[in-house]
């Protein structure tokens, strides 16, 4: 049997460790491969690609164009293919970034990232906070909702539709915790941070996508 | 929404986890790895785990011991203890460390902050403030309290949230070590000054003190002693605090 091929992009913001350890764990045994990829990669030899990023949107679009990764990456996504990015990994989907300076991003899931509205927030939003989930989802299956997740984030996804967001979260207002768009996925929280149910995140998209 | 942090501290030398007052008698607490993965599995929020000795002999043995950590947990991890320069905060993000925490070195060099949240995100800086009394003010002092410095200690935890800070460790001097609960004079100070999260650290004793430690607004409650002599375990600690009306993680 032909093994399915998982990506795993380090764009060089934050570590990949404990992302890279969940994976391996989870395939053990399992007809998967795991690749890192680490600069240009031919789009249609990957069955699913996770991006982790931690730290600035521009800092990881930065890294992503100096490393030829946003070029097949972008063919990658505009092709509906399975994708789970996690923090900022999440966040580049949308059309523009404005940490530190205004950015253009993948532009796959229409809104922007910005900060927080509330500034009497303690920020960064720091800490544990339960997901809602909006809808049932094959892959974020109702046993994810109201559960508890490790985020660590100052920018949150704007003018987003609503029919992207899979779930959200409270702080200070709502804001989207999970977006959806086909085959794509985006989690603002750390499923590899986040205990047992970070691990059956993960464990979900690889097995059940 | 978000829950108050409750985060079990390790002072480490080499692989092994110590007590001491005032690093006097050190005492073996137990095994770094195995009680990391102990508090992992029992529901702490995160980990904090310092090198109380860092010497050059011992710090590639507690290298060694954060890489082991970092892969049988799957929690948040904090590591501080003998961070002076920006390869040491590189390094220990590349053993595994989700979080680095500084602070003599801080004190001494306040670029250093910068320099390190700009290469790395805001987000991996911990700013460790040790705080004590001196002369009816409150002073940032270094060297386990021993050396007072001339910082004033709202104005260094303002300094260092504009510097770029992600997060504030804040220990009493004035409460370290002897259990009688946090320092909530001191933190409350600390946590109405500034806008960036605040671990409490230093002084709890019984389960009021968390508690109490709560109601100075600090995001995240340090404990050491209290769990590592197994008086309380983490759920007992959350499921006081919910009784309390505090948001936990169960």
């Amino acid at each position: 049997m032909k093994k399915k091929v998982i990506g795993l992009i380090d764009g060089q913001s934050g570590n990949i460790g404990s992302i890279n350890k969940a994976i391996k764990d989870i395939i053990k045994g399992r007809p998967y491969q795991l690749k890192i990829i680490k600069s240009h990669f031919n789009y249609a030899s990957f069955d699913k690609i996770i991006l982790p990023g931690q730290g600035a949107y521009a800092t990881l679009m930065s890294n992503l164009k100096k490393l030829k990764i946003i070029q097949p990456l972008k063919k990658y996504l505009e092709n509906n293919s399975s994708y789970l990015g996690i923090c900022v990994g999440m966040q580049i989907l949308s059309d523009w970034g404005y940490e530190d300076k205004t950015t253009r991003g993948l532009g796959i899931i229409s809104g922007d990232i910005k900060k927080f509205r509330n500034n009497k927030l303690i920020i960064p939003h720091m800490g544990w906070n339960t997901i809602n989930l909006n809808k049932d989802d094959t892959i974020i299956t109702n046993s994810f909702d109201k559960k508890d997740f490790y985020f660590v984030h100052s920018y949150i996804f704007q003018n987003i539709k609503k029919s992207d967001v899979l779930a959200f979260t409270l702080y200070g207002q709502k804001f989207p915790s999970i977006v959806k768009k086909g085959n794509i996925y985006g989690v603002q929280f750390h499923p590899e941070k986040s205990h047992k149910h970070g691990l059956n995140l993960i464990k979900n998209y690889i097995l059940k996508s | 929404m978000l829950k108050t942090r409750i985060i079990p501290c390790l002072d480490v030398i080499k692989n092994k986890v110590v007590k001491g007052v005032n690093f006097k008698n050190i005492k073996v607490m137990g095994n770094a790895v195995e009680m990391a993965k102990y508090y992992s599995l029992s529901g702490a929020d995160e980990l904090c785990m310092l090198d109380i000795n860092a010497s050059y002999q011992n710090r590639k043995t507690f290298i060694k011991t954060v890489e082991s950590i970092a892969k049988v947990i799957n929690i948040p991890l904090t590591v501080g203890g003998g961070v002076s320069d920006l390869s040491d905060i590189t390094d220990l993000l590349n053993a595994g460390a989700d979080k680095v925490s500084i602070n003599s070195a801080a004190v001494k060099n306040p670029k250093l902050i910068r320099q390190a949240s700009l290469r790395h995100g805001s987000q991996c800086i911990v700013v460790a403030i040790d705080g004590k009394r001196h002369k009816n003010k409150m002073k940032v002092v270094i060297k386990g309290g021993r050396e007072i410095t001339k910082n004033e200690l709202i104005t260094w935890a303002k300094q260092v949230q504009s510097l770029g800070a992600g997060e504030i460790l804040m220990t009493s001097m004035d409460t370290d070590g002897v259990q009688n609960g946090f320092d909530s004079n001191m933190l409350k100070k600390v946590t109405s000054n500034v806008s960036i999260p605040v671990i409490a650290s230093g002084g709890v004793g019984s389960l009021e003190h968390f508690y109490l430690g709560y109601l100075t607004k600090s995001t995240g409650l340090l404990a050491a002693s209290v769990f590592h002599s197994r008086k309380y375990n983490i759920k007992i600690v959350k499921k006081y605090l919910s009784s309390k009306g505090v948001p936990v993680r169960l």
